[in-house]
C-alpha cells in the first residue's frame, strides 16, 4: 500500500507513530493496518512485536554509523567491507545480494541510511550477531523460485554502473555465475564464452530478464526451443552457436 | 264387340334393349383376317393395291365392337412373325451386304409401320390409352429392336461391322458414311439406351484401346511436334467421323477419349522429351508447335498446369545460370541487355502461342522476379544499363523506341526486391552524367524520372528532380555572373560552376586538393559573388567531380586542348613551372589523396595516346619513387584530346561493400519507423504479425530482414518506445 494513496488522516497517523516509534514506513503501516488504523492499538501491535522496538531502531543506527563513511551519509566499499568481516562472509557471496535486496539497494557496494535500517527492519535483525544467525534462512530464500526471479532481476540495475542504461558484460557475467551456482545452468559456461567471443558488448534490461525465462523454460538440450518463440536475437544467436559448434543437436 | 264395361287403360313400358346385339363373332375374325392381310402386303410391297379408307374401318369398327384387344394382339404377333422372317434375310446378307440388306430393311419396316400407323389410328387413340399398352408406332420399333438388333445373330455382328468400318477408315481406307449415318440414326431411333449400349459404349471402349495402341506406337518413333501433329490431326478426324455420322452427343465423349489416351496419359513423357519437348521448343521460338501444345494440352485436367511448371522452372534454372556466370557479369550493360532479350523472347512466345495466357504470363513475372534477386548486383546493373543508354545508347533514337527501351527497363526495375539499393545507384550515376554534361537527352532524362515517380511514388524522385533543378538554376547563376563580372574577369580562365544542393546529391567527402593559383583566383571571385547574392550558405568545392579543358603546347608546337578531369589539371599545371617532378613532390604540392593521385599519373602517363606525362622508369604501374616528366613528344591525331572522364563504372569490391552497408544503414531508421507506426495504431501485437506488417509496409521499397526486424524491436524497447507483456514473451505493447 503507497503512502500516497492513503488519505490524508491515514498519512498523519503513519507519521506520528514513526516519529514517535522512529520505525520505518513499512513497519508502520503493517501496525496501522493490523489494528484497523487506531494509533493505540498500532502502538500495541508495535511494542508486543518481539524484534521491533524503539531500542532496536537506536541499535540499528548505531549500527549503522559504525559502518558509515567518515565524511558522507552513505555506506560504501569500506564499510560493506567490514560488515562482511563481522559476518564472517565473503564479500562476493550470494547472501549479500539478498541482504543488498532486502535494502533495495540502488546501488552496489553502497547503502544509504533508510536502505540499511530499512533492509535490517524487514530482515527482523537489530544486531550483527542476529544478522549472521539469519544468514542461512536468507541463502534459503533463493531456493524460492518467486523470490529468486525477484532477486535476479533486481540485481540488473543494482550491478549497473551509474547513469548507464545497460549492465556491462564482465559484470553480467560475473553476476550470472553468481547466481547460477545457486541455481544449476548446464548452459552457462558456453553462455559466457558466447558472450565474449561474438557479442562483446553490454547487456540489455530485456536480455538480461528473458535470459532467465530461457534458463527455466529451455531444456539444455534445446529439444524444446522455438524460433518463433521472440527470444531476443542474442538469444537465437546463442543457440546459432550452440548448434554451430556442436554443442547442441540440430532438431 | 260387347259393350258394356268402362275403358281399360293399357300401360306401354318403354324399356331399353335388352338383348345384345352382337357383332358376329365370325365377323370379328373376318374383320381381322382383312387387316392381316393387309399387314402382309404393306410388307411385301403390295400397299397400292389396298383402300385405305376400307381398313381404317375395319379396324375403327373392330374396336368399337369391343374387339380391340384382338386387333392389338393379332397385330402384334403378325409384325413380329414378320420380323423373324426379315431377320432370317438379313442374317443371310454376306460380307458387305449385311449393312445394306439391314439398312434397306428397315427403311421399309419404317414405311410399313407408319401406313399400319395411320390405319388402326383409331385403336392407338382409344383403346390403346385405355388398356395401357403400347403405341402402334413404339411397338413397332420396340419389336425391331427385339427381334432384329437384339436378335443373337445380328446383334455382334452389326456391331462388330460398325466398329470393323470405323477402324478401316481410321487406318485410311474410304467407307459408305451414308449407310453408316442411316445406321447409328436407326440405333438413336430405337431410344439413346440402345445407341449408347448396342454401338455407343464399345465403340467408346475399341476406340480408347485403338488410340492407346496408336500413341505408345508414335511415341516411340516420333518427337514431341511430329507427335501433336498426329495427335492433333487424329481429333480432328474423330470430331469429323461424328459430324458425318455419328450422334452429336457422342463428341464430347470420343474427344475426350482421344485425349486421355493420346495426351494425358503421355503428357510428362511429351513434355520433356529429349531434343525436343517444351523446352526445346521455347529455346527454338517453335511459335507453331508451341501453339499447338498448348491447344491440346488445354484440353485436358492439369495440361497448361504441367507446362506452366515446366516452364518456369526452366526459366527459373536458365535465369539463375545468367546471373550468377561470373563471365556475364563482368559487363553490366551486356548482361541487362540479356535479360531484356529472354524477357522479350518469352514475351512473344506467350503472345504468339500461347494466346497472351494471363497464367503464363504470371509464371513468366516471378520466375524473373525470382533470379533476378539471387544477385544483389542487379540493381546496380540495371542502373549501369540505364545510364549506358541515356548516356550514348539512346543517340539518334526516335521519341518512341526511347520510350519503349524505358519502358522494358522499367519491367526489370518492378523485378527488383531491393528498389532502395537501385536509387543509391541511379542517383550516382545520374550525378555523374548531369556533372559531365554526358546526357543523350534532357527529355529521356525526364521520361525516366516520371516511369520511377509512376511506380514508386513522390518521395523516390524527389531529390532526382532536385539535380535537374539544380543544374538549371546554375546555369542562370553563370550567366548573371560573367554579365555581372566580365571586366573584372577579364581575360582569366573561364569557370563553369554547377551549385549543388547538398541534400539531393550523393553524399560524397570532399577531399582536399590544392587548386593552381590562376583558379583559385577565379574561384573565390565566384564564391563572393554567390555569397553576396545568397547569404547564410556554404559552399565547398567538390573537386574530385571537376573537369577542365586545357591549352597545351608541345616540343614540335603543336596545339592541343586536352579535356581532364580536376585532379589531373592540378597536376598537369604544376609542369608549367618545373619540367619533373617526383611523384613525392606532386602529392605535396596537390595535397590529392594517394589512390586518386595514382590513377591521376596513370591515365596521364600510362595510357598509349594519351600520354602528355613521361614516366620513369616505364612500369605500368605508378610507384611512390617514380618521376614525371612533361612529354615533349607528345603527339595525337585529334587536336582535341580527351584524357579521363569520370564515367559510371562498375564499382570494386570495396566500394560495392561500403554502398550496401549505407544502405543497410538507411534501413534501419525505415524499419523502426514502421514499427513504430504500426504499434501506435494497434497498441499491443504478437511478434510475428508485427514482422509481417513491416514487410508489408516496406516491400515496395526492399525486403527487410526478419532478424533485423527483431533487433530494432529490441532497441526500441531499450530506448523505451515498446514494452513485452509481462506474461507473453511474444507481445509487445506500444509506450505511449
Amino acid at each position: 500500500m503507497l503512502i500516497y494513496k492513503l488519505g490524508k488522516g491515514s498519512r498523519e497517523k503513519v507519521q506520528q507513530f514513526m516519529t514517535i516509534t522512529g520505525a520505518s514506513e513499512k513497519v508502520a503501516l503493517q501496525a496501522l493496518k493490523a489494528s484497523d488504523w487506531h494509533l493505540e492499538g498500532a502502538f500495541d501491535f508495535f511494542y508486543s512485536q518481539p524484534q521491533i522496538s524503539a531500542a532496536n531502531t537506536r541499535r540499528l543506527e548505531e549500527m549503522y554509523n559504525k559502518y558509515k563513511e567518515p565524511d558522507a551519509d552513505m555506506i560504501m566499499v569500506e564499510g560493506v567491507s567490514q560488515l562482511c568481516n563481522d559476518l564472517h562472509v565473503d564479500p562476493q557471496d550470494i547472501v549479500m545480494l539478498v541482504i543488498s535486496w532486502h535494502m533495495k539497494a540502488a546501488t552496489m557496494c553502497e547503502f544509504t541510511r533508510q536502505e540499511f535500517i530499512g533492509g535490517l527492519q524487514s530482515i527482523g535483525v537489530d544486531s550483527i550477531e542476529k544478522l549472521r544467525e539469519k544468514l542461512p534462512s536468507l541463502r534459503a530464500e533463493l531456493k524460492d523460485d518467486h523470490k529468486f526471479r525477484e532477486i535476479y532481476n533486481f540485481t540488473f540495475n543494482w550491478a549497473r554502473e551509474k547513469g548507464q542504461k545497460s549492465l556491462s558484460l564482465e559484470t553480467a557475467i560475473g553476476m550470472w555465475q553468481l547466481l547460477f551456482a545457486e541455481r544449476q545452468w548446464p548452459l552457462l559456461d558456453h553462455w559466457c564464452e558466447f558472450l565474449q567471443v561474438r557479442h562483446n558488448k553490454t547487456i540489455s534490461r530485456d536480455t538480461w530478464t528473458q535470459l532467465l525465462e530461457f534458463v527455466k523454460s529451455i531444456d539444455p538440450q534445446l529439444s524444446n526451443y522455438d524460433e518463433e518463440g521472440a527470444w531476443p536475437y542474442l538469444i537465437d544467436e546463442f543457440v546459432e552457436y550452440l548448434i554451430e559448434n556442436g554443442f547442441v543437436q540440430r532438431k | 264387340m260387347s259393350g258394356g264395361g268402362p275403358p281399360r287403360k293399357r300401360n306401354f313400358k318403354i324399356e331399353a334393349f335388352k338383348h345384345r346385339v352382337e357383332l358376329d363373332p365370325k365377323y370379328a375374325e373376318r374383320t381381322w383376317k382383312v387387316l392381316e392381310h393387309a399387314i402382309h402386303e404393306i410388307y411385301n410391297h403390295n400397299a397400292s393395291g389396298l383402300s385405305f379408307e376400307e381398313l381404317y374401318r375395319s379396324a375403327y369398327n373392330m374396336v368399337l365392337h369391343k374387339y380391340g384387344e384382338k386387333l392389338y394382339d393379332g397385330l402384334k404377333n403378325t409384325m413380329t412373325w414378320r420380323l423373324k422372317e426379315i431377320s432370317k434375310s438379313i442374317e443371310a446378307a454376306q460380307g458387305g451386304l449385311f449393312l445394306e440388306e439391314l439398312n434397306a430393311k428397315w427403311m421399309d419396316h419404317n414405311k410399313a409401320l407408319q401406313m399400319i400407323r395411320d390405319i388402326l389410328m383409331y385403336m392407338d387413340r382409344t383403346y390403346v390409352p385405355t388398356s395401357h399398352r403400347t403405341p402402334v408406332h413404339e411397338l413397332g420399333l420396340n419389336l425391331w429392336r427385339d427381334h432384329i438388333i437384339h436378335s443373337p445373330m445380328i446383334h455382334s455382328r452389326l456391331l462388330d461391322t460398325l466398329l470393323d468400318l470405323i477402324h478401316r477408315e481410321r487406318m485410311g481406307e474410304v467407307i459408305n458414311r451414308g449407310l453408316m449415318r442411316s445406321i447409328t440414326k436407326m440405333l438413336m431411333d430405337l431410344g439413346p439406351a440402345v445407341y449408347q449400349d448396342d454401338f455407343e459404349k464399345p465403340f467408346l471402349e475399341v476406340s480408347a484401346s485403338f488410340y492407346s495402341g496408336e500413341s505408345q506406337e508414335f511415341i516411340e518413333c516420333c518427337d514431341c511436334g511430329n507427335y501433336l501433329k498426329k495427335a492433333e490431326r487424329r481429333l480432328n478426324e474423330e470430331m469429323e467421323r461424328v459430324s458425318h455420322y455419328l450422334d452429336a452427343g457422342s463428341e464430347a465423349k470420343i474427344t475426350s477419349v482421344v485425349e486421355k489416351e493420346m495426351i494425358a496419359n503421355h503428357m510428362h513423357r511429351l513434355v520433356h522429351m529429349e531434343n525436343s519437348g517444351l523446352v526445346n521448343m521455347l529455346i527454338d521460338d517453335k511459335y507453331e508447335d508451341l501453339g499447338r501444345m498448348y491447344a491440346l494440352f488445354r484440353r485436358v485436367p492439369d495440361g497448361l498446369s504441367t507446362l506452366r511448371d515446366v516452364m518456369t522452372s526452366y526459366l527459373r534454372e536458365t535465369g539463375k545460370q545468367l546471373v550468377t556466370d561470373p563471365e556475364r557479369l563482368k559487363d553490366p550493360v551486356e548482361f541487362v541487355q540479356r535479360l531484356l532479350n529472354e524477357k522479350d523472347k518469352h514475351d512473344k512466345i506467350i503472345s504468339v502461342a500461347f494466346g497472351n495466357d494471363k497464367t503464363f504470363q504470371n509464371a513468366l513475372n516471378s520466375s524473373f522476379e525470382y533470379f533476378i534477386n539471387l544477385n544483389n548486383r542487379s540493381p546496380e546493373f540495371i542502373s549501369l544499363y540505364v545510364d549506358d543508354k541515356l548516356r550514348k545508347g539512346l543517340k539518334g533514337a526516335t521519341e518512341e523506341d526511347v520510350e519503349v527501351i524505358l519502358d522494358k527497363v522499367m519491367m526489370l526495375f518492378r523485378y527488383l526486391q531491393e528498389k532502395d539499393v537501385f536509387e543509391k545507384y541511379y542517383k550516382q550515376h545520374l550525378a555523374k552524367r548531369l556533372l559531365s554534361g554526358k546526357t543523350v537527352s534532357d527529355d529521356a532524362e525526364r521520361s525516366m524520372i516520371v516511369k520511377l515517380k509512376t511506380e514508386c511514388g513522390y518521395q523516390f524522385t524527389s531529390k532526382l528532380e532536385g539535380m535537374f533543378t539544380d543544374m538549371k538554376t546554375s546555369q542562370d547563376t553563370m550567366q548573371d555572373f560573367y554579365a555581372k563580372k566580365a571586366e573584372e574577369l577579364g581575360d582569366g580562365p573561364t569557370l563553369d560552376v554547377h551549385i549543388l544542393t547538398t541534400g539531393s546529391w550523393p553524399t560524397q567527402p570532399s577531399p582536399p586538393c590544392n587548386l593552381p593559383p590562376e583558379i583559385l583566383t577565379v574561384c573565390e571571385k565566384f564564391r563572393a559573388y554567390y555569397l553576396g547574392t545568397h547569404s547564410g550558405r556554404r559552399l565547398t568545392w567538390q573537386t574530385n567531380m571537376g573537369t577542365a579543358d586545357i591549352k597545351a603546347t608541345f616540343g614540335k608546337g603543336q596545339k592541343h586542348e586536352l579535356n581532364v578531369s580536376t585532379y589531373q589539371m592540378c597536376v598537369l599545371m604544376l609542369f608549367n613551372s618545373a619540367d619533373g617532378l617526383t611523384y613525392k613532390e606532386i602529392e605535396q604540392a596537390t595535397e590529392i589523396p594517394a589512390s586518386d593521385l595514382k590513377r591521376c599519373l596513370q591515365s596521364l602517363a600510362c595510357v598509349k595516346g594519351k600520354n602528355v606525362l613521361r614516366k620513369e622508369p616505364m612500369s605500368k604501374d605508378i610507384s611512390e619513387d617514380d618521376t614525371f616528366y612533361f612529354n615533349d613528344k607528345f603527339t595525337s591525331k585529334l587536336v582535341k584530346v580527351k584524357i579521363g572522364t569520370v564515367v559510371a563504372q562498375k564499382e570494386s569490391e570495396p566500394e560495392k561493400q561500403e554502398t550496401r552497408q549505407r544502405v543497410e544503414e538507411d534501413r534501419k531508421p525505415q524499419i523502426e519507423a514502421a514499427i513504430v507506426r504500426i504499434m501506435k495504431s494497434r497498441r499491443v501485437l504478437d511478434h510475428n504479425s508485427i514482422v509481417s506488417e513491416v514487410t508489408k509496409q516496406l516491400q515496395a521499397r526492399f525486403l527487410p530482414n526478419p532478424v533485423v526486424i527483431k533487433k530494432r524491436i529490441e532497441s526500441l524497447i531499450e530506448r523505451e518506445f515498446l514494452e513485452r507483456d509481462k506474461v507473453d514473451r511474444k507481445l509487445y505493447r506500444y509506450l505511449a
